[in-house]
């Protein structure tokens, strides 16, 4: 790439003809999957079967068959709803906050992010409601006027997650949806097919591209971007006060929100980086993701990675500062005593490898940034369980220091939920337009008027 | 399926200056009702047909500002008005606390709202039988093409002059569009009653299954079978197939106290008298003597049973022999039982039993008045103004 | 100097604006001195929260600069220089923190050996907490600052004649490598001189909710100047409302940022209910200071936040005026906040004091004539920055 900053970023490697786009993001939609398609979507559906499997054996038996205990009451169940919760907020990012910082680079991933985003909510939601014990009770936990007059506890982070959690699925879905329907009136338009034309002529409302709609729809598009961005925020804040409300130490952090929301977007752009790099190829989409568009996202990669890198600096220099024993302890603990081997992955995949994205060679390679998105990945859900088992493990009481074990049933559901979002990502990927059509056909050259004599 | 009825007018430009261009022109020639149609917002759209600006971020102030003062108005009511709990010390209305949620419930208001009047109020949709759709103009400007049309209902609308007009501006194809045919049907159509028929059944169907079976299925027995023992159930636990256990050796009933000398038929030692003769005492002496004792002893003690012969006599307790029984033989008599006297501990209680033994004593000093009880009794009465 | 690519045209602010700012610096100066002699305590709690306020927007403009650099920006092109003639200020920042260093002693508890030896929390603290390392981390730190000032915008004023590229990529790589330090420096700094000020409290978030506080003010400060230079029509007429709003919009996010991190940092110490966090609050909730903790809530946060939050606000160029104002105004406060109630700590009374108002002056007079001197030196736009036309061209 030669050095020129007086031109924009090229948004493709070849400009591409408007009618074209149709074609290439249509073409899955269009066509029969291949035999990839169906071994890929049978080994995800399967993982997610044996998670089901191990939800099932959990509503059986009980969280017992967990690897939960006294001291440890929270394992796997809540790591990984804060893992899949991180996930979700890179997809909201990219379509609402590079929206409103008029990066139109977004275009080409946005799209196919917040459909991530939704599927990790998704996956991220299914944790609270097995991790109860009970769920099938779960309907006394609605406010109504009962016959002991109890309410919920709104004094609870716990409670502000529920707001926060389904604030955020139904905002995601919404903003998704509202972007879907200009691109089901263009699939209706398009298809041949008369089952698919229903289908398509009912989820696009009767959109007909009328600009007086577009006017009203792009205000309502920047509404949603300007809203969504304090949501993603707040969303992972409260579920940072999940535990820093609380007065463990090494959870009562101050620090905690933005350490978390950072944390969150680190590990949802690699989550992204991770499935683009994948999907782009499999799609030929490589002229509209472009590594431009990858490179940038490695570059945020890294800047959220800092951040992360920075609050562990911050905790542990706080620990020792602050003169609290059991600060300090907690601190020395983490990184020395049971769980060392959990806090040493954790800062070096977080911490220490996002760094070789300072170097643009590897920036820019395939293979290369794949690797240290999959290790940032392995590292912030090691983050997660970090902060929550090894706070746990040793806390103010000697007597009840204890060790965790995960148990098989743990596994399985972690590796169920992985299942689950893949599969969903699969079956959206046949099913909807992966990048937005109407969006990326704007900033195709040429696309927009030029500005001769114009009233702008 | 289209009827002869004219909708609009319609032209397709294949670059986006063209369409700016044409918009203007439009509006500059003074058409009210006309729409162009691009498949993504082209910008300066907005200025070119000169539209007002876009309303739709009232509705979100409106609803989300409301959503949030009713969330808080909620949190207040139920924690600080209806049930307030003392939680974790903090106060009933406790304000750091309720701001996350206030801050969630005005964002979703705020967006559900504008979500819902954007498709409903601002673009009136679904609207699935628009004249434009499944036109030729409607499949060009999904794709790659920029149209605009003029309604037929536009006061200057003349169907040659704006061809002319189109043509002018270099559209690269018009098109003239029709209403489509509406075809009615009416009320008692068999399709539509059978379809009424269907959802009636269909909802009927599914909230009794749901809410009359599904919801008392396994684990929904709402907490009818409980694995805790009840009383008198069998348990394949024990061996005997019984759940009640015999209680382990030595178990005594509350409040019992045991009495040493039970079982004994002639103690050497007996225990002394607890209680003192006050009126109370005496009282319910009185009352338990005659309920259990009466029927062998008497009424006054004398061994005249009260029941005639009916009853074993008891012995007189007025003989030398028992007034010379210490307090505690008597009590230990009635508890232990004695001869064919049975074991009253059961049915007196060791307060009462007690009463008994100072009435008795109070019986026997009354048939063995001396001299001198009289003089105490009359000062006793004197004393008392009799 | 004319361009023409850009039509810029170089002029110079009136001499009465450098006479301004020298005027203001000698009255804030002597008076303060005075104040100085009168009670040297008081006075150097005041010297401090001045010096902050100074840090604040000359190191604040510095970070825009480099944020610019970084994120590969180009709204801010053009108004890039206002930012680095307002950092300007930041190596004086050596020279003016002497003062501070030789009146330690009346700043921290923990510069008094006879305390520390009394007290086992500031005996296991004074590894870090001791004079010699204090002084060594605070010069060193801003020499780090100085030096990254004068290399980032030496290449951009070197850029303005030769209008080569390749120094655009070296401030890109300056400003990558700046902001990674400046994270950690700038804690070290809020650690240092505020927090430090009541030994025995902590938290986590204190360098972000300094940062915020920072990027709030560097923003205002810019908007302030722009609207300041348009009015009396300095500014390229091609920077046009747009650019306007995105700066409003800009400064709109900050102060929601610094409203979250604000109420984050207050809302978990009040939830965990420590005593060993809350006194620090609760200090700040005793006699008057609830009133200052209720105009910071209000002024520094729902009042900015209600005005910036509608489209035209952040195009009318007035409003923008007075809110800057405004949040400049608050960011002192909210400094005063800080700093103050930490006397009580240390063993004085707090009570107001006119020499507050002396040294802010002092510092505005010195914020006036740095910019005034630069301005006059140099080009108000970078000439032959190579996103400059983008820049300009910018439309939302």
């Amino acid at each position: 790439m030669s050095l020129d900053y007086t031109k924009e970023m090229v948004q493709f490697t070849r400009n591409p003809e408007i009618a074209e786009l149709d074609e290439v993001i249509s073409k899955p939609l269009d066509t029969n999957p291949s035999k990839k398609y169906f071994i890929a979507l049978a080994f995800t559906s399967g993982l997610m079967v044996l998670g089901f499997i191990c939800i099932a054996i959990t509503f059986y038996f009980g969280i017992g068959a967990w690897g939960n205990n006294q001291t440890i009451a929270w394992g796997f169940g809540i790591t990984n709803f804060v893992f899949w919760v991180g996930i979700a907020h890179a997809g909201t990012l990219i379509s609402a906050i590079l929206y409103l910082l008029r990066q139109r680079w977004r275009n080409a991933i946005a799209r196919f992010a917040e459909a991530m985003t939704i599927f990790a909510v998704i996956c991220a939601g299914l944790f609270p409601i097995i991790h109860v014990g009970r769920p099938w009770l779960a309907g006394y936990l609605i406010p109504y006027p009962n016959a002991m007059n109890i309410w919920p506890n709104f004094i609870s982070p716990l409670d502000w997650d529920v707001f926060a959690v389904s604030t955020y699925f139904t905002v995601s879905l919404l903003f998704w949806y509202l972007g879907l329907v200009p691109d089901f009136a263009t699939l209706r338009d398009r298809t041949k097919d008369k089952v698919k034309k229903l289908v398509y002529t009912f989820f696009s409302l009767g959109w007909r591209h009328s600009s007086r709609h577009w006017k009203d729809y792009e205000k309502a598009y920047m509404i949603f971007a300007g809203l969504a961005t304090p949501l993603v925020l707040s969303v992972h804040t409260v579920v940072s006060f999940d535990f820093a409300a609380a007065i463990l130490p090494g959870w009562h952090s101050t620090i905690f929100p933005p350490y978390f929301v950072a944390g969150a977007i680190f590990s949802g752009f690699a989550m992204v980086v991770t499935a683009l790099v994948v999907m782009r190829k499999v799609f030929d989409l490589e002229n509209i993701i472009t590594l431009n568009h990858l490179e940038k996202m490695n570059k945020i990669i890294l800047l959220t990675g800092s951040m992360v890198g920075y609050a562990y600096l911050m905790e542990a220099f706080i620990s020792w500062y602050s003169g609290v024993p059991t600060e300090q302890y907690v601190a020395i603990n983490r990184a020395f005593g049971d769980y060392a081997w959990g806090y040493w992955i954790m800062v070096s995949c977080n911490a220490f490898i996002p760094q070789f994205f300072w170097f643009k060679k590897i920036r820019r390679s395939i293979p290369a940034m794949f690797i240290v998105v999959i290790l940032v990945n392995v590292g912030m859900w090691f983050e997660r369980f970090v902060i929550i088992v090894s706070s746990l493990h040793r806390d103010f009481l000697p007597s009840s220091w204890t060790y965790f074990t995960p148990s098989l049933v743990d596994l399985g559901i972690l590796i169920g939920s992985f299942g689950l979002f893949f599969t969903l990502v699969l079956v959206f990927t046949r099913t909807m337009p992966v990048v937005a059509m109407s969006e990326i056909k704007g900033v195709v050259e040429g696309a927009q008027p030029s500005h001769n004599g114009g009233t702008n | 399926m289209r009827s002869n009825k004219l909708h609009s007018v319609a032209a397709i430009f294949d670059k986006p200056d063209k369409i700016i261009h044409a918009a203007e022109k439009v509006r500059d020639g003074g058409y009210k009702k006309f729409d162009v149609n691009t498949p993504y917002p082209v910008h300066g759209m907005e200025n070119a047909m000169g539209l007002s600006h876009s309303k739709v971020g009232f509705v979100t102030l409106f609803f989300g500002l409301f959503g949030g003062s009713f969330i808080l108005l909620f949190m207040w009511w139920t924690l600080a008005n209806s049930y307030p709990l003392f939680i974790g010390g903090k106060p009933f209305f406790a304000l750091p606390a309720f701001i996350p949620i206030t801050f969630e419930t005005t964002v979703l208001i705020g967006s559900v709202a504008t979500f819902i009047a954007l498709i409903a109020v601002f673009f009136k949709l679904p609207f699935n039988n628009h004249p434009l759709h499944d036109t030729n103009y409607m499949k060009k400007v999904s794709v790659d093409r920029y149209g605009i049309n003029i309604l037929t209902e536009d006061d200057k609308f003349d169907k040659d002059e704006i061809l002319k007009l189109f043509d002018s501006l270099g559209a690269e194809s018009t098109e003239l569009i029709y209403e489509p045919k509406i075809e009615k049907y009416g009320m008692f159509n068999v399709k539509f009653i059978l379809l009424l028929i269907f959802i009636a059944a269909g909802t009927s169907a599914s909230t009794y299954i749901l809410l009359n079976k599904l919801m008392y299925i396994t684990p929904f027995d709402w907490m009818e079978f409980q694995e805790k023992i009840t009383p008198q159930e069998s348990s394949l636990f024990f061996a005997d197939r019984r759940s009640m256990r015999d209680p382990v050796n030595g178990t005594v009933a509350r409040g019992f106290i045991p009495y040493p000398y039970k079982g004994v038929k002639n103690p050497k030692q007996v225990l002394a008298n607890p209680t003192l003769p006050t009126i109370e005492n005496l009282k319910l002496g009185k009352e338990k003597y005659l309920t259990f004792c009466s029927p062998c002893h008497g009424n006054f003690a004398e061994g005249d049973s009260r029941l005639n012969g009916q009853f074993p006599n008891g012995p007189t307790l007025h003989s030398a022999k028992i007034i010379n029984y210490e307090d505690g033989r008597i009590y230990h008599i009635i508890t232990n039982g004695q001869n064919s006297m049975p074991a009253y501990d059961r049915q007196i209680t060791r307060q009462e039993r007690w009463a008994i033994v100072d009435y008795v004593r109070v019986l026997q000093r009354a048939e063995n008045a001396k001299k001198s009880d009289l003089v105490e009794i009359k000062k006793e009465s004197s004393a008392n103004g009799q | 100097m004319v361009n023409n690519d850009s039509g810029y045209i170089k002029r110079e602010l009136p001499r009465n604006v450098g006479k301004l700012g020298v005027i203001l610096f000698l009255i804030g100066t002597v008076t303060g001195l005075i104040g100085y002699f009168i009670d040297p305590s008081r006075a150097t709690y005041s010297y401090l929260v001045a010096f902050l306020f100074l840090l604040s927007i000359s190191l604040g403009s510095l970070l825009l600069v480099a944020i610019e650099y970084a994120a590969n920006a180009v709204w801010s092109t053009p108004f890039r220089r206002i930012s680095e003639f307002l950092s300007s200020s930041l190596p004086l920042l050596l020279i003016l923190v002497i003062p501070l260093l030789f009146n330690i002693q009346d700043l921290f508890v923990w510069s008094h050996n006879a305390e520390v030896v009394k007290d086992p929390m500031l005996q296991a603290k004074s590894v870090y907490l001791n004079t010699p390392f204090f002084s060594v981390r605070v010069l060193v730190i801003l020499l780090i600052w100085g030096l990254f000032y004068y290399l980032i915008i030496k290449n951009s004023r070197k850029q303005d004649e030769s209008g080569n590229q390749f120094l655009t990529k070296k401030n890109i790589k300056l400003s990558v490598i700046f902001i990674p330090i400046f994270a950690i420096t700038l804690t070290i700094q809020s650690v240092d001189w505020i927090m430090s000020l009541e030994s025995r409290w902590f938290s986590t978030m204190f360098g972000v909710y300094l940062f915020s506080g920072i990027a709030c003010v560097a923003l205002a400060a810019l908007a302030l100047v722009s609207v300041l230079l348009k009015e009396k029509g300095y500014l390229h007429p091609r920077l046009t409302k747009d650019h306007f709003y995105s700066l409003g919009t800009l400064l709109f996010a900050f102060i929601c940022f610094w409203g979250y991190i604000a109420f984050s940092q207050y809302m978990l110490i009040w939830y965990g209910n420590l005593p060993e966090e809350t006194f620090w609050f609760m200090q700040r909730w005793q006699g008057g200071w609830i009133v200052v903790s209720l105009i910071i809530i209000f002024g520094h946060f729902l009042i900015p936040f209600a005005v910036l939050l509608s489209h035209p606000s952040k195009t009318n160029l007035k409003k923008l005026k007075y809110i800057s104002i405004w949040i400049l105004l608050m960011h002192f406060i909210d400094l005063y906040w800080l700093v103050m109630p930490g006397m009580n700590a240390n063993g004085l009374h707090y009570s107001f004091s006119w020499m507050d108002v002396s040294f802010l002056i002092a510092v505005i007079g010195i914020i006036i004539y740095m910019f005034n001197r630069m301005f006059d030196k140099y080009n108000l736009l970078p000439v032959k920055d190579p996103k400059l036309q983008r820049g300009l061209d910018f439309h939302l």
